[in-house]
């Protein structure tokens, strides 16, 4: 190790920076320090301007800069983890900074290999001279999976194949870059670079302006041009859209960024359709043409009928759409094939036989083991390479030949040996280092950059920055965001004076005013409808549980509470505590001691107990998920903060517990069921105040209405279909459960009677949680639906609302000699009935073609089926 | 000779199928020893849209889709083709296979069937089970019709034992199944050595000649294999009735495997629970 002199032309004063050190290893090339221990000339600006603010500044705006990504929401999934698939984007406050002499070299060389890719790609789709020639061997794209068959033949919209391009580039042993790999069908990162950028230059305005940085801007602008260019036939306003794989994709939050900033509708497969050959979008208000795809969906999953058949992810008839160029996809399908790291070593001779020039970024060393004498060379020195799969759809974990035992080794050559083709290997070369802030000091930690160039005309031009990522061990040679490392802001600096174009809107520029909220795709008023009928059932469920518990704790012991099993037998049937205890209602009146406490709380807090509350609070999460963006920020934070706390839940459901422990824990699950209804209660608050009156805050409406009512039915009917004796502690816990005690106080003091009660619940238009309050407000809501020609819907609403005002509340109230009341039961049935044939109206009308796609069953050769 | 085939395929839904797309191979391909002679492909609902393309192995394929909403969709392939029986094939011109392994890696019309595809994966028992006919220096197509032999003798056609996606290896362990099991490990084996093999579709004449037994797999769509043989080019052979393919046999496609040359693959909406029905006729007209 060799410590560093950060200020090589002062001498460090102790107290100013003594809180600047930085170490780096002493083999590999450091990013800011010299091989004698100087800082590079490039960085000196950016170091004074630490040393100027001082450690702790810089780790206070850092705190402030960690909290702006949390504010935005930046996110990144990781699959498999079983704390929730969310983590927060880790970007680290030191920049990677490239001089001007270096990024201008790079944005030549690496367009250059950009071309090299695309015209690779136009061949090998069409008519493979590269082969017929024998530049290529032919495995590179036979036995490619990246190779798509379906496609070879077909030009793409716009006769481009790449209209974005990445590149990994780390630094060769002589300070140059050199290429790690190509992306090529959707590269990812793009928008976490932007992000970046926003961050970093508002933590750090001054240095930034200071160090001439170059903006993105134009970059993004010039991507957008591009992709509105591919449009086959609508030149004038062509509408692109960004296709995602969907919420639980590990870049999700990109593609809603980057659609935003774009101005890109984002659409999942399920949001669009193959109608005569072309490609619509599902909107509430009908189909809407799509001219550009802009895809972040690997090349294989883009349709279930021609590609890969086992995911639903992509558009059926989408390959055709593409074939009888109605529609542009970019990057094109099949884009993946020049992925393959096999290709490596061939680059450097495709590119003098199709351009005449050397590569000018080199790749790092590569061999394809499907050559018999480069499997020679590998397995020669296995220890000292690196190997990854040939074709980039394989997944696998490099391996390391120098961290491997010797019977591993032998494992590995014979693997190697089996099925060479399916192999690449690499010189293990260590990467270099640049400073990470840890813990409050700065670190050396291998980074990888990942560029990004987008067409122009006919060459392409580099973004001025890109996405540098670090691994988090400083011994790690891999680096990816998967396992963990993090991410820096790249800045290109500029000799001369930089502008300051940006596509985000700025203030000083007026902007169109509008109303509209954009386009609303079928399938999130599908989800934002089952979002409401979720958060609303979970709402009566937490209320229903919380009157039973009540009655559990305080007075257990003290006095009777024959109001309780009538409130048991109202739990939803999934939801049911044993049940054998409570067959007839008349001996439970007396099993009151029948309930046990594990029992209620395993129905409250255990997550894997379908029709607990748990259960009903993370399904509520993830309905919420898939409509993420159409979420404020702070109803999101309501949401992702409900539920039990992991480690309670982690914990399992309680044990059999010790009676003496059962007070404490049921007042435990009290406050939980607090917290809960609470909570519940912000998000349905911000709903209605920071929501806009559109088709999405309609079908959340009309969800919640839904759900309430049938809440509301169910509640009275169980409760008060039967008389049983004395009916005052019963009415209390309805009105307790249904929340409208307050209300019934004032007006009847502690009178409490049937038909008031009923009044109360069902029919005064006044009372928020009255039946027919949520019955106005459905008709109201299905009143400013886009309307299509009739409205069954409405007069659905109507028929039921009118059943109701007829009804007599003294004639509902009166019970027959068995205790019967048989005509509030018919009513409430009735009532019930309508519900979801209204429920399924809605659907049928407005989200019928969001039913999921499926195969045709098989008529398999010589088969008697 | 001239043969009729109607190939029908009928798919019935318990609930509405609002839309669906599909790929259909059904066909009969150009080669030296059939030629189409007439075609026609209905679709009821009738599709709205209806185009036929070329696909990656040469094959006519064809996409519809039916975009009013259906219970039933039947598809019915009327062709007339003429066949001519096969010039017999001498097994003694073959070379040993060993030099057949070598020279299928040249040819990019070759290569691509030499090697592993969604069906065909190579794996250690199948080269094993191949090798017992495949002995050192022994003729490509003595070895090859051999192992078809071997396959119609030790494998039992049973409908009921194998569905649509059971792996070839299952196949080898249980010695039973239908043409397409029994061309896929067919395939398998000839792959498994370095050997080019392409899966065939097509049909078989329902009624035999006076005097000849009817062919196995003559009620549904028939598969079989090509094998590539240097000095000899492509030469079919039947695993399920071990034989070399002669006039009887009508040829649909040909691809890697099963999945490249599907007679009829669809995505749909709705549908509900649903069931097909396939009934395919081939006779001789005059």
């Amino acid at each position: 190790m060799r410590p560093a002199k950060l200020n090589n032309a002062r001498a460090p004063q102790p107290g100013v920076i003594s809180g600047i050190q930085y170490t780096c290893a002493s083999d590999g090339l450091d990013e800011m320090v010299d091989a004698t221990g100087s800082t590079r000339a490039h960085w000196l600006p950016f170091v004074r301007s630490l040393e100027g603010m001082g450690m702790e500044q810089v780790n206070q705006s850092w705190q402030e800069a960690r909290h702006l990504i949390r504010e935005y929401g930046v996110t990144y999934n990781v699959y498999g983890d079983p704390h929730g698939t969310e983590r927060p984007w880790e970007l680290d406050p030191i920049p990677l900074l490239i001089p001007q002499e270096q990024s201008r070299g790079l944005a030549d060389a690496l367009a250059q290999r950009a071309r090299l890719l695309e015209l690779t790609l136009a061949d090998l789709y069409g008519p493979q001279t590269l082969l017929r020639e024998q530049i290529l061997p032919p495995e590179l794209v036979f036995a490619n999976p990246g190779f798509l068959r379906p496609v070879h033949g077909v030009r793409p919209a716009g006769g481009r194949y790449l209209s974005i391009y990445a590149a990994n580039l780390a630094r060769a042993p002589d300070g140059t870059f050199w290429c790690l790999g190509d992306r090529t069908q959707a590269p990812s990162g793009a928008g976490y670079a932007l992000k970046n950028r926003i961050v970093l230059s508002r933590m750090l305005p001054d240095v930034f302006r200071e160090l001439r940085v170059e903006r993105l801007a134009h970059f993004f602008q010039g991507l957008r041009q591009s992709l509105r260019e591919l449009s086959p036939t609508n030149c004038e306003e062509p509408r692109v859209v960004l296709l995602t794989p969907g919420p639980y994709n590990e870049t999700y939050f990109e593609h809603a960024f980057l659609a935003r900033y774009l101005g890109f509708t984002l659409v999942e497969g399920a949001d669009l359709t193959v109608r005569d050959n072309k490609v619509y979008l599902k909107l509430l208000e009908g189909l809407q043409r799509v001219d550009v795809i802009f895809r972040r969906l690997n090349d294989d999953f883009c349709d279930p009928l021609e590609l890969r058949g086992d995911s639903f992810l992509g558009v059926p008839g989408l390959v055709h759409a593409v074939r009888q160029g109605n529609v542009a996809v970019a990057n094109a399908l099949g884009s993946g094939l020049v992925e393959a790291q096999a290709l490596t070593p061939y680059l450097d001779a495709l590119c003098r036989h199709l351009l005449s020039e050397d590569l000018r970024v080199p790749s790092v060393p590569t061999l394809w083991c499907g050559n018999h004498n480069s499997l020679q060379m590998v397995l020669s020195r296995l220890d000292r390479m690196l190997i990854k799969p040939a074709f980039g759809a394989t997944r696998m974990e490099p391996i390391f030949g120098d961290s491997l035992t010797a019977d591993k080794l032998k494992e590995l050559e014979t693997r190697l040996r089996t099925t060479p083709e399916a192999f690449t290997a690499q010189e293990i070369t260590p990467l270099s280092t640049a400073p990470v802030l840890v813990d409050g000091r700065l670190e050396a930690r291998p980074v990888v950059l990942r560029t990004f160039l987008a067409a122009r005309q006919d060459s392409y031009s580099l973004m001025p920055g890109g996405l540098t990522r670090f691994s988090a061990a400083t011994l790690t040679r891999t680096v990816a965001m998967q396992d963990g490392g993090g991410s820096k802001d790249t800045w290109m600096l500029s000799n001369e004076p930089v502008g300051s174009f940006s596509l985000l809107p700025q203030r000083a520029q007026p902007i169109e005013i509008t109303r509209g909220g954009g386009d609303l795709p079928s399938r999130v008023a599908d989800n934002l409808f089952w979002l409401g009928r979720h958060a609303e059932r979970t709402d009566g469920l937490t209320r229903l549980l919380r009157g039973i518990l009540v009655r559990c704790t305080e007075r257990s012991g003290l006095t009777e509470t024959p109001e309780l099993p009538a409130l048991l037998t109202a739990l939803p049937p999934s939801s049911q505590l044993n049940a054998d205890t409570f067959e007839d209602p008349r001996t439970a009146l007396e099993t009151r001691r029948g309930v046990r406490p594990e029992d209620l709380l395993e129905l409250i807090l255990n997550p894997n107990r379908t029709g607990s509350l748990a259960f009903a609070l993370s399904t509520v999460q993830q309905v919420a998920g898939m409509v993420r963006d159409y979420l404020s920020v702070d109803m999101w934070r309501v949401l992702a903060g409900l539920g039990v706390d992991r480690t309670q839940a982690s914990a399992g459901p309680p044990p059999q517990t010790a009676c003496e422990d059962a007070p404490r824990l049921l007042s435990e699950g009290l406050d939980f069921l607090d917290t809960t209804v609470e909570s519940l209660a912000a998000f349905s608050g911000l709903a209605a105040e920071s929501m806009t009156r559109g088709a999405g805050w309609r079908f959340l409406d009309m969800g919640r209405r839904l759900e309430r009512s049938v809440h509301l039915l169910s509640l009275l009917e169980h409760a008060l279909g039967l008389t049983r004796g004395n009916e005052g502690p019963l009415l209390e816990a309805v009105l307790e459960v249904a929340d409208s005690s307050m209300t019934y106080r004032r007006r009847y003091l502690g009178d409490l009677q049937a038909a008031a009660v009923l009044d109360l619940l069902l029919t005064d238009r006044t009372n928020p949680r009255s039946l027919i309050f949520q019955l106005l407000a459905l008709a109201d809501d299905v009143r400013n639906l886009p309307s299509r020609k009739d409205n069954f819907e409405e007069t659905l609403a109507l028929e039921t609302l009118a059943a109701l005002r007829l009804a007599e509340m003294e004639e509902l109230a009166v019970a027959d000699k068995r205790g019967r009341r048989s005509n509030l039961v018919a009513l409430l049935r009735n009532l019930s009935s309508k519900l979801p044939v209204f429920s399924d109206l809605i659907t049928e009308r407005y989200l019928s073609h969001l039913q999921a796609s499926r195969h045709l069953g098989g008529n398999r050769s010589g088969g008697r089926e | 000779m001239k043969l009729q085939v109607i190939h029908r395929t009928i798919y019935a839904y318990s609930k509405p199928v609002s839309l669906c797309h599909n790929v259909a191979h059904l066909s009969a391909r150009a080669t030296a020893q059939q030629t189409p002679l007439h075609r026609e492909l209905e679709v009821q609902p009738s599709p709205r849209s209806f185009a036929t393309f070329t696909d990656f192995f040469g094959n006519a394929a064809h996409f519809f889709s039916v975009e009013e909403s259906h219970q039933q969709l039947s598809v019915t392939a009327a062709q007339t083709v003429e066949v001519t029986p096969h010039s017999t094939v001498d097994p003694g011109v073959s070379p040993p296979w060993e030099e057949a392994r070598t020279s299928s890696s040249k040819s990019l019309e070759v290569h691509p069937f030499t090697l592993a595809s969604t069906y065909i994966k190579p794996f250690a028992e199948i080269a094993a089970y191949a090798l017992v006919s495949f002995r050192p220096g022994r003729r490509m197509l003595d070895a090859a019709l051999e192992l078809t032999r071997r396959i119609h003798e030790e494998f039992e056609y049973d409908p009921n034992a194998t569905t649509i996606s059971t792996p070839v290896q299952e196949v080898l362990e249980r010695r039973r199944g239908v043409c397409q099991d029994f061309a896929h490990l067919e395939i398998s084996c000839l792959r498994s050595l370095g050997l080019a093999a392409r899966y065939v579709s097509g049909y078989l004449r329902t009624l035999p000649p006076p005097g000849e037994p009817r062919l196995v797999g003559a009620d549904a769509t028939h598969a079989w294999v090509s094998v590539y043989c240097p000095s000899l080019g492509w030469v079919d052979l039947d695993p399920t009735n071990n034989l070399i393919p002669s006039e009887g046999h009508v040829l649909l496609a040909h691809g890697r495997d099963f999945d490249d040359v599907t007679p009829i693959k669809g995505v749909i909406l709705g549908g509900g629970e649903h069931s097909v029905a396939v009934s395919v006729d081939v006779c001789p007209v005059p």
